[in-house]
């Protein structure tokens, strides 16, 4: 049951899925991974929807450099732990909401660890060798992952169903180089912001999930395009390419 | 004949933009890459590495349906299909 406080909080959205859609997202665990471009957006429309329990995870400290883009992060949080500065915020936004944080970096040994037991996963990492441990430990896990990535003024989103879609690795088997690209904070704003709208979607029952397609955001010309993308048999991560 | 091609983020900057390209009938795939990479250095650099194997991220997809990179030599396109080039991005 909802409190009368929260079917006030949530008065303007809970038409859209009922009170049992707001009691699913109350109920929901998700994990965002990047507390920078990606995860902050993400995670404050996530807390505000009413999400029950983000775990934030990142091993970064603020820098100045990233508060053109990192929303949660205010110029005198410089120095500290992105995921304390983004719990702080989270919670100021939403005192409902659970956050709890790890200030750590995904590895082999602890990424099935750190995403634990949540119902999703936001991909908000900005780079591939980390993304792919992502992508293994969710498959591993059977937990949804939602990929997100930005450079300059463009973006990508896919929704990775395991074992049913295409997961990260079918759709991109060679890593893009890592590299520190210029990035307009509202490109990650956008892309951030989709990657919520997917997790809000699938916690709630409506509407088609980014599954099997590849969302390309070109904000030069404020255009998106869909592009299908199909499981690879062969894939290194989820098909008979995989040693696990 | 004449084969349509879609660009995304930097290969799209490097390109110039969506391109109608001509090519022999029953051309490869590969041979249409190397005329949109004649279109310019830049458009060189972001499709090719050094030593002018396509870069082995960039995304590649005919009439909506995704291209092996291993298929480029033997597939052979026909009038008026449409293929995209698309490379990931990796910020966050």
């Amino acid at each position: 049951m909802l409190t009368e406080r929260e079917r006030e909080r949530y008065r303007r959205q809970i038409p859209l899925f009922g009170e049992a859609g707001q009691q699913r997202l109350g109920k929901a665990r998700v994990a965002v991974v990047g507390a920078g471009g990606l995860g902050c957006p993400a995670a404050l429309y996530l807390a505000a929807a009413g999400i029950g329990e983000i775990r934030l995870v990142d091993p970064d400290r603020v820098e100045r450099s990233n508060l053109n883009r990192q929303v949660l992060h205010h110029e005198g949080d410089v120095g500290r732990p992105k995921v304390a500065s983004a719990a702080e915020k989270l919670l100021a936004q939403n005192p409902g909401l659970t956050v709890s944080v790890r200030h750590a970096a995904i590895d082999e040994k602890n990424a099935e660890d750190l995403i634990g037991d949540a119902d999703i996963v936001v991909d908000a990492v900005d780079d591939f060798a980390t993304r792919y441990l992502l992508n293994r430990a969710a498959l591993a896990k059977g937990i949804p992952l939602v990929h997100g990535a930005v450079s300059g003024f463009d973006g990508q989103v896919t929704t990775v169903l395991p074992g049913r879609t295409a997961c990260l690795r079918c759709i991109f088997p060679v890593p893009p180089p890592k590299e520190s690209v210029p990035v307009v904070g509202a490109t990650a704003g956008v892309v951030g912001l989709i990657q919520a709208n997917e997790v809000i979607k699938y916690v709630t029952g409506t509407g088609d999930p980014l599954k099997g397609r590849l969302l390309l955001w070109d904000g030069r010309s404020a255009s998106t395009v869909l592009l299908s993308v199909e499981r690879q048999e062969d894939c290194a991560d989820c098909g008979s390419g995989a040693h696990r | 004949m004449q084969i349509q091609v879609r660009s995304f983020a930097r290969i799209r900057e490097a390109i110039g933009g969506d391109l109608i390209v001509e090519v022999p009938d029953g051309a490869p795939l590969a041979r249409l890459l190397a005329v949109v990479g004649d279109v310019s250095e830049e458009a060189q650099n972001a499709l090719f590495e050094e030593n002018g194997e396509l870069k082995g991220y960039v995304i590649l997809m005919r009439n909506g349906k995704r291209v092996r990179q291993g298929d480029i030599d033997a597939l052979a396109l026909a009038d008026g299909d449409e293929i995209a080039l698309f490379p990931p991005v990796a910020g966050g």
